[in-house]
Formats: C-alpha cells, structure tokens, sequence
C-alpha cells in the first residue's frame, strides 16, 4: 500500500475511486485483471503487468510508431512533400490513441516525434542553400510545415521542453510505453527497456521513500494514460500545466466519443491536483457541469449516485467559497484568463465563471425528475425522498451564502426551491423529515470518519468541511415557512414570488389557517394574474386552490369550500389540473409530444393531493348548498344553479331505474343527498360516515361532527322549505326534536331564514311556534319579479362594461352598492380589498362569481345576495334565456379561461 | 401594479410596520412607541382578562399622547400603580420632561433622590434647550413683533425672500424654529410647541417637514385638548395623506393608521365627533388599513355606528366587515353586534351588552367621566345601552308576530312598568306598529308583510338613477376623450 500511497493524504475518496477502476478494469479484461489489485505490489507482477497486451489499443501505437518510422525516412531523404503527409498522418493517429486511452497528454513517441522534426526544421531552414535547391514542391510543403509545426508545437509547448530539459527521463518513461505497447517490436530496444526497467525501479524505490507517488501504478493500457496524468510528480504539476489538462478535458467534453462519465472522473482528479483554490473551483464548475451531462435528454433523469455526488461537489464548492472569502463567482464577466493562478492569499477579488443558483435549481430539478419516473410503490421510491434532507443542506448553505454576501436576489431563489419542497408537508411529515436529515447525517458522519484519514496523495488544495453537511429545521414548518417566504417577499422577482406566495397558501390551508391563506389569496391577486404564467405555477395555483378548499371545508365553511372547488370539477379534467395523472379525453387525441410534455409536469406521488377526498369534499360542499336551494326554489328548478356539475350528477343518478347500493364517492354523496332531500338527516350522514376517505382527514372526528351538523343544519331549512305551504304553525320543541338540533340553534336558523325573507313567517313567542303567512306570489308578480332582478343584473353588466373602458375609476362601486335598496349580503365582503379598485372588480367577474362572494359574506341569507350568486352562475351557464347579454358572457369566458389556458398551454 | 399590491399584504405588513417605525423615527418628530415598552405593555395586558387595549393602540401613539391613557388607567386601578408609575417613568426617559419623571420617580420610590443620571440629564436638557433657543432667537423675536408679522404675505416665496432680506433670517434659523419646537414638545409644552409649529408650517417649504410639524401639531392641540382646532388639523393631515404620493403604499396605510389612533382623542371629546369617526374611519382606504392591520380600531367604529342613528345605512356593510373580520379580533362590542344582525341569538346578545358596559367604561377613549355633584357617569355607556337595547328590540320585532310583555322586559333589562312604557312611546311615536294586549300581557306585531307592487317598485327604484349615472359618465369620458 504504502508504495502506492506513499503520500498519506486526507482525503480516502481517492482510493476508493482506484479501487472502482480496478473493478472496472476487472470487468473488462476478465482474464488478466486479477493481478491488479492494490496488494500485489511485487516487483515481479510488475513486470508482469507491464507485458499485458491489449491488442486494439496496441494497433493504434503500432501505426503511429511506424508513422514516426517513416517521418524518420523522410527526414533523411529530405522529403517534405511525405514529411507533412506523415505529420497530418501521425496527428489523426495521436487523437485516435488519446481517445482510447482516454489519456489527456500526448504519448511520449509523438512528442519525440515533434522533438526530432522541429530539430529537422530549423536545421533545414538555416541551410538555406539546401533550400534554394529545393524543388518547388517540396519548399512549399516545408513552408507550410514550418508554420503548422509552429502552431501544433505551441500546444505540446510544455512536454517539449520537459523532454528537451531531460531527455532522459522521457526516454524512460517513453521506453516504459514502448515497452509495453509494443511488445515484441524489436529485440534490441526490448533488451534496452529491460536495462531501463531496472533504473526505474530503483529510481521509483527511491522516489517513494521520498514520498512521491509512482508511475508504478499504471493498470492497463486503458487508464494508462490518464495514470500518467494521475501519478504525475507533484513537483511537476504546476498551475500551468493543470489548466491546459483542464482546458483539453474541457475541450473534448461534447466531442464524438467522449464519454461522458469518463470525463466527471478525469476532471474529479484533476480537481485533486489543482494548484489554488480558485482553480480548484473552477474545475469543480466544470466536473458538476460534466455531470449534469451524464444523463442525456430531458426525460430521463440523472443517476443517483451521480447525483449525490453532484451535490458533494457542490458542498466543496461552497466549502471553497466560505473559507476563501476573496473568490467570487461570477457569471456575467468573462474572467481573465489566468484569474484562477492567483494564489489563496493574493488579496483581492478573484473571479471565478460559475453560477451557483443555476446548479442548484438543476439539481432540485434532476431530483423532482428522479422522483417523477421512479415508481412510487417501490422501495426505490422511499430511498430517493430520503435523499431530500442533503439537498436541504445544500440549498441553505448556498442561500446563507448568497445572504452573507449580500446577493438577496439569488438567495430568494434558492429559498423558493426549500419553499418548494417544504410547503406540501403537513407538520407530521415534516418532522419525520427532520428526524430522518439527523439520523442521515449521523449515519454518514460514522461512514465518513474513517475516510478521512487516508486520502488522496495529491490534493493541493485541502478544504476542510467548513459548511455543515446537516440542515437544520425550524420547530415546526410553520416558521420555516415564514423565514423563507418573507425573504422571497423582500427580494424575489416577480415569478419567485407569486410561486412562494401560493406555496405560502397552500402551506397556510394546510394547517388550517384558512383566513391567512384566503387574504393572501386575495391580495396577492393571483386569481387574476396566474393566467398568464407559465404552467408549473398555474398548477401550483390549482393545487393551492384544492388545498384551500379542503381547508375551508375542515373549518366548516362550506360556501367558500365548494367556491373554491367547483372550477376544479367544472370539467372532468382534475387530474390533468392538479398534474396528478393523465385525464384521458374524449374529443380530443393528444400526440405523443403533448402527452410528454404533460408527463414532465406531473408531480411525484408523495406530493399529490388525494382525488377521492377532494371529490368527496366537493360533492358533500354542493350538496348542502344545492339541497335546501333545490327545495326553496322547487316550482323554478332551473333557475338559481349553485353547483351544475352537481345538478348533472344527480339527474344521472335519478334517471336510473334501479339504485345499487353506493360503491365510489359519487354514488355515496348522491344516496345522501336523497336522504337529505327526504329530511332524512341520520341517513344521509350514515352513507357519508361509511366513506373511506375520512381516515385521510387529521381530525376527522371533529370534521365528521361538522359535516353532521351541517347535514341536520340544512335538512332543517329543506324541510322548512318544502312543508311550510302545508302548515299553519309550527312549534319550535318539535322542530328541534324532530332534527335534533338545539332550540336555540333552531331559533337562529329559523329566524335568519325569516329576515332574509327566504320563509314567510313570524315567531309567535308566548306560545314558541313559526307562524307562517302564505304570501305566494301569484304567477304574474313571480314573472314581474324575476323581470326585475334581469334588469338589475344588466345594469351591473353595464356598469361593468362602462368600468372595463374606462379603467374602474369612474364607479363607485361600493357607494353604488350602498344606494341599492337590494341587500348585497354575499355580493360586498371584500370590502377590505376594494382599495384596488380595479383588479378587485375584475378579480370579482374574474376567478368565479360564486367564488368571490362566497368570499365575502360567510353565508349570505339576503335575498338580493343570493340573486347575486346565482345570477353569477347563470351566467356561467349562458344558457338561460340570453341573461346578461353578451358583455357578461364575455365575462364569463375571461373566469374560466383561467383553468382552460393550461389546457390551451398542453396543446399549444 | 403587481407590486404594489404585493405591498399589500397583511401578515407582511404586521413584519414591516415595525420595520417603518424605526425607519421613520429617526427623521420623525412625534416618535410612536418603540417596541420594548410594547412588550411590557403586552404582559401587563395578558394577565388581565379586561380588553385593554392599551397594547396594541399605544404604539402607534405619540410618547406623550400616551400619558393620558396611563392616567387614565391609573385612575381606573387595573394595573398596579407601581407598575404604572415605571411604565411612566420609562416613557418620560425618552423625553426631556425629567422634572415630571423625577417626580414620578420620587413618587415610586419613596425616596427625595433623584437618580443621578436624571439630574445629569436635566443638565442636559438645559443645556440643549440654551443653545436652541439661541439658535432659533432670530426668528422668535421676529414672530413675537405683531408689526413684523404682519408685513408677512401669503406668499411663501415672498417671505422667505423678504426674511432673508431684511432679517437675514435664513433656512437655518427655520429649521432651528422646527428644532426649537420639537424641543418645546418634549419638554412638554404644548402650547409654545403648537405656537411654533404653526409659524414654521407657513416658512417652511420642505414637505416631509412640513408634514411632521403637522404630526407635532395635532400631538400639541390634542394634549392641550383643543378638540376643534384638532379636529381641523387632523383633516388637513388626512388630506395631505390621501393625496400625498407616498413612497411606497405601506407608509401611506401607516400613516392612516396613526391618523386614526389619533384621531380617537378627538373624536369622543368632540361634539359632532361619532358621526365624523364613521366617516372617516369607514372610508374604503381606512377600513382597508384597519382591516390589515389595526382590526381593534373596528372596537370604536362599532361603538360609534350603535350610538350614531344617522349613520345606520352604512351598518350593513359594517356588519359584512366585522364578519369578515372576527378570526381576527373579537371584543363584545363587536361580538354584540355579530349576535344581533348575524346569528340573532338574543340571550347571547344580552350577555354581551353587560361585557360591553365593563369594556366601555375601562376603555379611556370610550369611558370618559362627567361629574355630575357626587356623581360621575359615563355618558357614552348610557348613550350606547340604550341603543344597544333598541337595536335588539327593534331586529327581535322583525322577526315576531306577538311578545310576552315579560320576556321582552328583561331582554331589555327593564322591569315590566318600564318596558310598558318604553314600549308605548315608541308605538305613540309610530315607530313601532304593534298593539299592546294588556290582557293576555303581550305586543302583537302588525303584521308587516310589504305589498308585492312595493317589493317591485323597490327593486327597480335604483335602476334609472343607476342608468343616469352611467350615462352622464359615459357622456363625461366621452366629452373627454373629445377634448384631448
């Protein structure tokens, strides 16, 4: 070992990565490999190992050396003409044996080459009667020679003159490959290498006493090159000599042939080598640059160790970075051509090419890939998402770095990538999260200890870990939350924070925040804006939505749960909006290249939200809504719509002539609501209570409680709806008893009811009844009223209209609504918003009517709010009798376009 | 655009008002609280359940317009008045008034020391208030000679340049005046700090200045309770803010928030003062900045809309905001009015007319005493008592055909003659249309089921002056556009 690793470094990656190649080289020589292995260290395997022959390769130095062969002919006979005909020859042939070697330093029979024929030249050309007797043709070629000579001779510039400087040695080492290369090329320089191979020997005991690595380690033809460049002397290695190597790999990197990881690991060595820091880094760049290419195409997605190597890289970056505060990376200017030879104490500023948002965000987009085409019911799967804490660690390294050097704006974007896989995590999740980021890092610290002795013997630049390789998490995702958003708040471009914003939301609507995600919601502006983005973040504003839906329902608010929901369902394209899987649809066939495109979008399965709840949750919201309005309204069913995806179901579910029992959540929601229309309320809870998705809800007890009182809450008003034609009175302890809700409960609902005109009735207190009048309207005032209600409804599409042209500011809007004798319960909630003017109004017309005013008053009993809400649906269903008038169907289309420019962003 | 309203943002908001106040203190002469003392406040609020709302209105006051709030409570004795008397004491330490701070300090000690770094600050203020008044000299005895005021025009540019000339009067002494009559406030001098704010309002051309002196104006006549002089100084603030250009919409919703906490002085001292806290504070700009971030100013605006009777019409809207508001804050006032016109739960609404008496009478904008001989009342608690009471009555007979004379005495908290009474007068006074069944103890409701052509009639009412509107707006754009 120890002649191997003469050098004890601190760094034990490197041997592991020997060890990988050995393996390697084991796999594909199967037949000689064996020896190679680190233990066998014996002189005699050494000799061994130099004749081991590997004929493809052998091919190629065979051609170039006759190549040279004939060079020297020609150069006695003076023969320029075939002298540049074997130059072009021996150059096509020098590529070739570099690429299969995969060496980056010419062999040194070339550079002898080279040597011998510049000698010859210059020789040539300071005879110049020689060259006046030249004939045309051949003075031309050396013309010509001369200059191309020049230009090649620059790039091998540094072998030259090491060979030029000490023949010798080159001799040896060129013997070496001769040697072994040519194996029975000819006796004599055989007999010589053998001389040769002693003198090395003992030189190379030597030089491992010394300390210095040897060449002895050369495995195979394959790597031999590249060992050159990996045993290459320490003294020898200088900042010049590591960026041409630099330069060449880099030059190579996309070229025919290349392979791709062979490159990562040519360039991971020279990092090790690197003379200053600053070159280190830039190397670093270029190997994660390197090994974003691995994988090529957008639909795969990169390896995971890879990966999990892209991101140590990027922790040494930033170790880098930390301890040399001086080095800046830049993305903007070209830097200087030897900026990175400034050495770690050179004061100043050292600007290295480099963009670390860009890395990063790469990298949470090759694990957002890895995540998408990983089957989530393996194992694989679960494996993967534990590799999230490292890339946490990462991000918020990279973010307190950008903040302690005061670039805000990257920092934001970084922190929206944290945001991003923080916000869909309840606080159960995320605190397994952050139990698992400490067993991971505790794991890896008693993995990594070891290592850390031994190393590599030729790191320059040594790095300690200065930046924590643990992230750390707030208490609760909450504050964590709340840190990363006001920084994006403060510093973020516009995209970055619309998305931190509905991130915010989302995350406010998971823990049940509902009026803080609901005013953000609103004063964001989203509603109105989110058309115009780019489809990840319209997804993420459907997935906010979705999620405020649940929300509002686990609070109870079920207006502004089926507000929310309803342009979700209000085509059967769900899972297409919530990138959830792919809906398939009827009329329309989508190519292979839409279907590939929505299949990038789709987001990984621990993230989606569950389809079955929020169908149930949806249905239930519209069922009491729709129930007791079906009933108030029962001579005019048509009219007053609250939910016609609802409304469609349920006619489905009627005209059937037998009813199964219920088997998905559509037939359970629709054998409640038949319950309920009957004023059945213990049944109709029954059939929801047997729902399997309640087991997802947190607290379902408290929820379920909700949903059963709502249910008995609205089989009341039904009830109340349906029979008071049939009663004269009614007392207050039966109708409590009857839906057993509490007298004072039934007081307030009944009361509510009787104020917002919707029963015609009056308490009679001494005796606790309802009194009901009848005050039917006959048919002509019921035509005379619903003409009224047209009219009100086309002035405000006027109004509105007037509005859109003149930019909002000439109406009043809430003066005018208070001047109206109609009661706008639902209609003027937002009163809070409406300082900007404008866009509340069109957000009003905008995201959906129902939405909005559901918004606003929690339950609107008013009469006039009521119209409010339905004229609004009505004219979402555009079909009844030309209300509005074009401006509103205009309208109309401007609310729903929201959910169908996605469709339009999928197919365009 | 988008980026304004992202300014908007509430919860933000709550992050950066502190952020604005110590950006702006610095430059502003009427500092609100700062932070620390908050917290105190906060602490001493929490262990008592009693709806203080000390906390949260003090900090965005002015230093002095605090005292009389700790006065206020002192007098009340819900806080111990050691506790007070430090809150006093720390108060006054940011200000120069260190003979009263000495006092206090006595007061609470027990002690005829003074600490010494109070007597070394005395020094100070001395000693600053020597070479202000030195500077500003020039200009005072200029403004004290009537001859020479009056040859001062309406004309700014007039007089700076006259100033200049013929007293060599220039920026330097006004802005000593400005210093002066910070320096004047701090000490507690309102009436001279008032006297010079005003003078230095009519030289002063620079605007941020000019609107601090007016901060530092209205501080003056509220302290020295000139109510209508600061009523006039208050709308002339709101005027500057509403069509001031803020740098940013965040400091202009500060600004309106401090206008409003201030304004709460004036308007419970002045006369016509409920009426113009519903105007001003019901205005869509103000609601929205008491919706984003002062939700306990909606605690006057409902006591306001309950005593006020003119102002009923906006009341439905109001109850929409407090509806929209009450995750946010509660309080039985609000609460009061949520039971009444929301879930019409009369029992509820009764409990919380008690709370709302105890809230009234210890909150010290609302609680103002009057002595009467040996008495002293709280006018506005009778004032809203009463209303509350009619309010409940009046939603409770919408919704009933007859009344137990009984029951509905004590919903009202009256006993069975007085409700008799009440009752008669207001069916004498036609606005009740009921009948009284002395036989059987009860009000029969009229019933009140309004005529179909009147529904219709209504509902079509506000259309043609809708209609108007809209046209004369179009002709009004159009003419407009025509013109350009």
């Amino acid at each position: 070992m120890s002649k191997f690793f003469a050098q004890t470094g601190s760094d034990s990656e490197y041997e592991s990565d020997i060890e990988e190649e050995l393996e390697e080289v084991q796999d594909t020589n199967a037949g000689g490999a064996a020896r190679y292995l680190p233990g066998a260290s014996d002189s005699d395997d050494e000799d061994l190992r130099k004749r081991v022959v590997q004929p493809a390769k052998d091919k190629r130095f065979e051609e170039m050396v006759n190549t040279a062969e004939q060079m020297k002919n020609a150069i006695k006979i003076n023969d320029w003409v075939s002298l540049q005909e074997n130059f072009d020859k021996i150059n096509k042939q020098l590529e070739k044996v570099m690429r299969i070697t995969e060496a980056v330093k010419a062999p040194i029979l070339y550079i002898k080459t080279l040597v011998m024929l510049e000698d010859f030249l210059n020789q040539t050309l300071a005879n110049k009667e020689a060259k006046k007797k030249m004939s045309p043709s051949n003075s031309k070629a050396l013309n010509s020679m001369r200059q191309r000579l020049k230009k090649n001779n620059k790039l091998y510039e540094d072998e030259i003159n090491k060979y030029r400087e000490s023949p010798e040695t080159e001799e040896v080492k060129e013997s070496e490959d001769g040697d072994t290369d040519d194996d029975g090329d000819e006796e004599e320089e055989d007999d010589f290498e053998e001389d040769v191979n002693v003198e090395a020997e003992s030189e190379e005991e030597e030089d491992s006493n010394k300390g210095d690595p040897s060449w002895e380690k050369m495995l195979s033809k394959k790597d031999k090159l590249m060992e050159k460049l990996y045993n290459k002397d320490p003294k020898e290695i200088t900042w010049e000599w590591v960026n041409q190597k630099f330069k060449e790999i880099v030059a190579a990197r996309g070229k025919k042939g290349t392979a791709r990881s062979e490159l990562v690991d040519q360039l991971t060595h020279l990092t090790r080598i690197a003379k200053t820091p600053a070159q280190k880094l830039e190397i670093l760049f270029s190997v994660i640059s390197a090994q974003f290419d691995v994988n090529p195409g957008l639909s795969g997605h990169m390896p995971i160790n890879v990966w999990k190597k892209c991101v140590n890289n990027m922790l040494t970056i930033l170790d880098i970075l930390v301890k040399y505060d001086n080095i800046v990376v830049d993305d903007t200017v070209e830097p200087d051509e030897n900026e990175t030879s400034k050495p770690e104490d050179y004061d100043g500023k050292i600007r290295v090419w480099g963009n670390l948002v860009a890395f990063v965000e790469r990298i949470d987009t090759e694990f957002f890939k890895s995540l998408q085409s990983i089957d989530p019911h393996t194992r694989e799967y679960v494996e993967r998402l534990r590799d999230e804490p490292m890339f946490l660690a990462l991000a918020q390294n990279i973010q307190d770095y950008f903040e302690r050097s005061g670039d805000y704006k990257a920092a934001a974007k970084v922190a929206l990538r944290r945001v991003e896989l923080v916000y869909y995590k309840p606080q159960q999740v995320y605190d397994a999260m952050r139990k698992l980021a400490e067993l991971v890092v505790e794991e890896e610290e008693d993995s990594e200890e070891p290592k850390e002795e031994t190393g590599p013997p030729s790191s320059f630049i040594v790095v300690p870990e200065v930046v924590p390789r643990k992230p750390t998490f707030p208490e609760s995702s909450r504050a964590m939350m709340d840190v990363l958003v006001s920084l994006i708040y403060k510093y973020g471009d516009e995209r970055t924070k619309a998305r931190a914003m509905l991130c915010d939301i989302y995350h406010h609507a998971l823990v049940d925040n509902f009026a803080t995600a609901r005013d953000l919601l609103l004063m964001s502006h989203l509603q109105d804006n989110v058309q115009h983005m780019d489809i990840s973040t319209q997804i993420l504003f459907n997935r906010s939505m979705a999620q405020l839906g649940l929300c509002a329902f686990r609070v109870g608010m079920i207006t502004e749960a089926h507000s929310c929901l309803s342009e979700l369902y209000s085509g059967q394209r769900v899972r297409e909006l919530l990138a959830q899987g792919v809906s398939q649809s009827r009329y329309h066939e989508k190519t292979p290249e839409q279907e590939r495109l929505e299949r990038r979008r789709q987001m990984p399965y621990h993230m989606h939200i569950n389809l079955e709840l929020l169908e149930a949750v949806h249905l239930i919201c519209a069922m009491l809504l729709e129930v007791p309005n079906m009933a108030a309204n029962s001579h005019d069913a048509r009219r007053k719509v609250i939910s016609k995806n609802f409304r469609r179901l349920l006619e489905v579910s009627e005209r059937q002539a037998f009813t199964a029992p219920p088997e998905n959540v559509r037939d359970h929601v629709m054998a409640a609501t038949r319950a309920l229309t009957k004023g059945d309320f213990q049944k109709a809870f029954e059939v929801l209570n047997s729902l399997d998705v309640w087991k997802l809800l947190k607290n379902r007890e408290t929820v379920l409680g909700m949903v059963k009182d709502r249910i008995k809450e609205e089989a009341l008003r039904t009830y109340l709806f349906t029979y008071s034609a049939s009663y004269e009175s009614l007392s207050l302890d039966h109708l409590a008893k009857m839906f057993d809700i509490s007298e004072n409960q039934v007081h307030s609902i009944v009361s509510k009811m009787m104020i917002s005109e919707e029963l015609h009735a009056n308490w009679d207190q001494p005796t606790r009844c309802i009194v009901f009048h009848d005050v039917q309207h006959n048919r002509l005032q019921t035509l005379a009223f619903q003409l009224t209600e047209k009219l009100a409804v086309l002035a405000e599409s006027n109004e509105r209209a007037m509005e859109a042209k003149t930019g909002g500011g000439g109406l009043d809007l809430s003066s005018r609504r208070r001047d109206n004798n109609q009661d706008y319960a639902g209609g003027a909630g937002g009163g809070k918003w409406q300082d900007n003017n404008m866009a509340y109004s069109q957000g009003r017309q905008g995201y959906n009517g129902g939405a909005r005013s559901g918004y606003g008053g929690n339950r609107s009993y008013g009469h006039g709010g009521q119209t409010r809400e339905w004229s609004g649906q009505n004219r979402g269903t555009g079909g009844y009798g030309g209300r509005g008038g074009t401006g509103n169907r205009g309208m109309q289309m401007d609310g729903t376009s929201r959910m169908v420019s996605l469709n339009r962003g999928v197919r365009g | 655009m988008i980026e304004k309203r992202k300014k908007d943002l509430p919860h933000r908001l709550q992050n950066s008002i502190s952020a604005v106040f110590r950006q702006s203190s610095a430059d502003r002469l009427y500092i609100p609280l700062i932070s620390g003392r908050d917290r105190e406040i906060a602490t001493m609020a929490e262990s008592k359940e009693n709806y203080d709302l000390t906390p949260r209105v003090a900090p965005n006051l002015d230093r002095h317009l605090v005292f009389p709030i700790l006065e206020f409570l002192q007098e009340r004795q819900l806080y111990p008045d050691e506790q007070i008397l430090k809150f006093k004491i720390e108060l006054l330490n940011k200000t120069n008034m260190v003979d009263y701070a000495m006092d206090i300090h006595k007061s609470l000690y027990h002690t005829e020391e003074a600490p010494p770094d109070m007597m070394e600050r005395r020094g100070e203020v001395v000693a600053r208030l020597k070479s202000l008044e030195e500077a500003a000299a020039p200009l005072v005895t200029f403004l004290l000679n009537p001859n020479a005021v009056q040859e001062l025009r309406a004309d700014k540019q007039y007089n700076l340049q006259m100033l200049k000339e013929r007293y060599q009067i220039g920026p330097d002494q006004i802005e000593a005046l400005y210093q002066y009559a910070k320096f004047q406030f701090e000490c507690g001098n309102y009436s001279g700090a008032a006297d010079y704010l005003y003078q230095y309002r009519t030289l002063c051309s620079n605007l941020e200045r000019s609107l601090s002196a007016l901060w530092g104006k209205l501080a003056s006549e509220i302290l020295m309770q000139n109510w209508d002089i600061a009523l006039e100084e208050l709308n002339r603030l709101k005027e500057i803010i509403d069509s001031k250009s803020f740098a940013s919409p965040l400091n202009q919703v500060q600004n309106r928030i401090w206008l409003m906490h201030w304004g709460l002085y004036i308007f419970f001292n002045h006369d016509n003062g409920r009426t113009q806290i519903i105007d001003l504070f019901n205005q869509d700009k103000y609601l929205n900045a008491i919706q984003t971030s002062a939700p306990h100013l909606l605690r006057y605006l409902a006591t306001a809309f309950i005593v006020n009777k003119r102002r009923r019409p906006q009341l439905k809207e109001f109850i929409k905001v407090i509806q929209q508001e009450h995750y946010s804050y509660k309080d039985p006032i609000v609460e009061f009015l949520a039971c009444v016109f929301v879930n019409y739960d009369f029992d509820g609404a009764q409990k919380k007319m008690k709370e709302c008496e105890e809230v009234i009478v210890n909150d010290p904008f609302l609680g103002k005493r009057v002595e009467d001989g040996n008495f002293s009342t709280v006018p506005l608690r009778d004032e809203f008592l009463e209303n509350a009471r009619l309010f409940i009555f009046e939603t409770y007979c919408r919704i009933h055909q007859r009344i137990d004379m009984g029951v509905l005495a004590e919903k009202l908290n009256l006993n069975y003659e007085e409700a008799e009474r009440w009752i008669v007068n207001l069916i004498r006074t036609s606005k009740l249309d009921a009948k009284i069944d002395s036989e059987s103890g009860t009000v029969i409701m009229e019933p009140t089921q309004p005529n179909v052509h009147e529904q219709l009639i209504n509902h079509t009412k506000a259309l043609s002056g809708r209609t108007y509107k809209l046209v004369t707006q179009l002709l009004e754009h159009t003419q407009g556009q025509a013109a350009r």
